[in-house]
């Protein structure tokens, strides 16, 4: 049976509405400095023939606490949009680094959502990212890849069934194009590892019949 | 513009919640002038041989009006009748609640189907086109969609039809309609419950595809919770569900809604390597029939 491509469309926003932003400030701000920034993007969907990708949105501010430290928030505008309230606030903090040659961190983040019209469903769930990164040729400019985590802290989901899954692993990688003022982010996520995406009315693009691809830009503005 | 991001965030709160999903969950998008029924040639899940034709004389397509308790008008909804609409006084009527696509011509065969339980024509087979879908008015709303399967009870109960010898039997969204009249009963009690492909709620719906325990209030406004309502019911109840259903999961939808149920007989049937609408086909029809036969008539 062709399944209700509507629905599954659903599906999928459901999915990334978890998942719909790249992952933040991989490196470390300098001490005191500040970013704004703007991210795009989110699974790959088939359109007339074409993968492009959702478009999500996110709008975001970074301040460097220090050389090691970068706390963050960020608002999830396409969420606005649904009616809901979504932000993240966390920290990257600087694990190791060879200076202008490569280097490791982790975000823990907190990911807050409500549904502000019933002011109802207050969530929140703690994340993670654990990136590396690697400096070709020591330029400014790096490439990185890692994995991202939310964490389900629930033991029990929807009509006290068990919550058997607590973490929900997504791998990413990515180019940051490092200019003086600006920085420009594109990377390429895995999302959903182990979920089904009905192969044959596959609106978006996966591997094996699980997950799906998507592709985000984020555009960083320093001040 | 001098504040790009501040307008830009105030227009977002301005249009805030505009965008719901409610109305995907509604699939009308295949619009017919006419109903076909055998004639019909857009996308079927199966089509019976001739064996399993039904006389003309015997299918009737009729106008009913639906209103809500909250509704300040009604709205024409279009229904179907399969079987002699004068033996509704004596007969055992199946009211078929379908699933969430399209239009009654996409259901036919499966109405058709169900109208050879025990023998052809042996019960009556009632099903509807819930507002917005098919040549119905209205727009599809979960409250709209349990007024108009209470309409047909209405239909019906004029028509002679008693508590006794109402089966409800509801498909994917029909479920929805299936177990709410069941648990809340409107102009007629059924007196037995058959849900194929049920999900559990609009909650195991969205925390399924998330993987999260996330409330279903992100996303929709529509609050089916069969889960819930199931537990209100009484009445003897039949689920069948595919093992490969990839859309609802009878794990985490099905089995939820047959384990929370409370009431007197429960009886299930799973399908080997049935996806989501595959359940008649894979079972096979004459199977199929059998099962649901049996059940019927289980004292």
């Amino acid at each position: 049976m062709k399944k209700p491509l509507t629905l599954l469309f659903i599906v999928v926003l459901i999915l990334t509405f978890a998942f719909c932003a790249p992952s933040r400030y991989v490196k470390t701000l300098e001490k005191k400095q500040s970013v704004l920034a703007f991210s795009f993007g989110g699974p790959l969907i088939k359109f007339g023939g074409a993968p492009i990708p959702i478009p999500f949105t996110t709008l975001g501010y970074a301040y460097g606490c220090s050389d090691r430290i970068t706390a963050y928030g960020n608002l999830h505008t396409t969420s606005l949009l649904f009616g809901n309230f979504q932000t993240d606030l966390g920290a990257t903090v600087k694990l190791y680094e060879k200076e202008n040659q490569f280097g490791f961190s982790a975000s823990p983040a907190l990911q807050i959502a409500c549904n502000v019209r019933n002011q109802t469903g207050f969530r929140t769930w703690p994340s993670i990212d654990l990136n590396s990164y690697y400096h070709p040729n020591k330029k400014p400019s790096y490439i990185y890849a890692g994995i991202n985590s939310w964490i389900e802290l629930s033991s029990t989901k929807a009509h006290d069934e068990p919550q058997t899954k607590h973490a929900i692993p997504n791998l990413h990688i990515g180019y940051s194009v490092v200019k003086t003022k600006w920085q420009h982010q594109f990377e390429l996520k895995y999302l959903g590892m182990g979920i089904a995406n009905t192969p044959g009315v596959v609106d978006y693009i996966g591997a094996s019949g699980k997950g799906t691809f998507g592709l985000y830009y984020s555009l960083i503005r320093k001040f | 513009m001098k504040k790009p991001i501040p307008v830009l965030l105030f227009s977002l709160l301005l249009t805030s919640s505009c965008l719901k999903l409610d109305s995907n969950m509604y699939n009308t998008s295949d619009k017919i002038k006419e109903y076909k029924l055998d004639n019909y040639t857009g996308t079927q899940d199966f089509i019976l041989d001739g064996n399993y034709a039904i006389p003309s004389s015997l299918v009737s397509i009729f106008d009913l009006s639906s209103q809500a308790s909250d509704e300040k008008n009604s709205t024409t909804i279009k229904a179907l009748y399969i079987g002699d609409i004068s033996k509704i006084g004596s007969d055992t009527i199946i009211l078929y609640c379908h699933g969430n696509k399209w239009h009654m011509d996409f259901y036919w065969q499966r109405a058709k189907l169900l109208a050879h339980t025990r023998g052809k024509n042996h019960y009556g087979v009632m099903m509807m086109d819930y507002r917005g879908y098919g040549l119905s008015e209205g727009k599809p709303t979960e409250y709209g969609m349990y007024a108009d399967v209470d309409a047909c009870m209405k239909w019906l109960k004029e028509k002679g039809l008693t508590n006794n010898r109402l089966v409800i039997y509801g498909f994917s969204l029909g479920t929805a309609s299936a177990t709410e009249l069941t648990a809340n009963p409107g102009a007629l009690i059924p007196s037995k419950l058959i849900l194929e492909a049920p999900f559990a709620s609009t909650s195991v719906l969205v925390q399924d595809a998330s993987q999260l325990n996330m409330p279903s209030d992100y996303f929709t406004d529509v609050k089916v919770d069969n889960a819930e309502e199931i537990k209100k019911v009484s009445q003897p109840f039949l689920w069948l569900h595919g093992t490969a259903d990839l859309f609802l999961n009878y794990k985490t939808h099905g089995e939820v809604v047959y384990n929370q149920y409370k009431g007197s007989y429960q009886e299930k049937f799973m399908v080997d390597g049935a996806d989501h609408g595959e359940v008649p086909q894979k079972m096979g029809f004459e199977k199929y029939l059998e099962v649901v036969g049996s059940f019927i008539i289980k004292k």
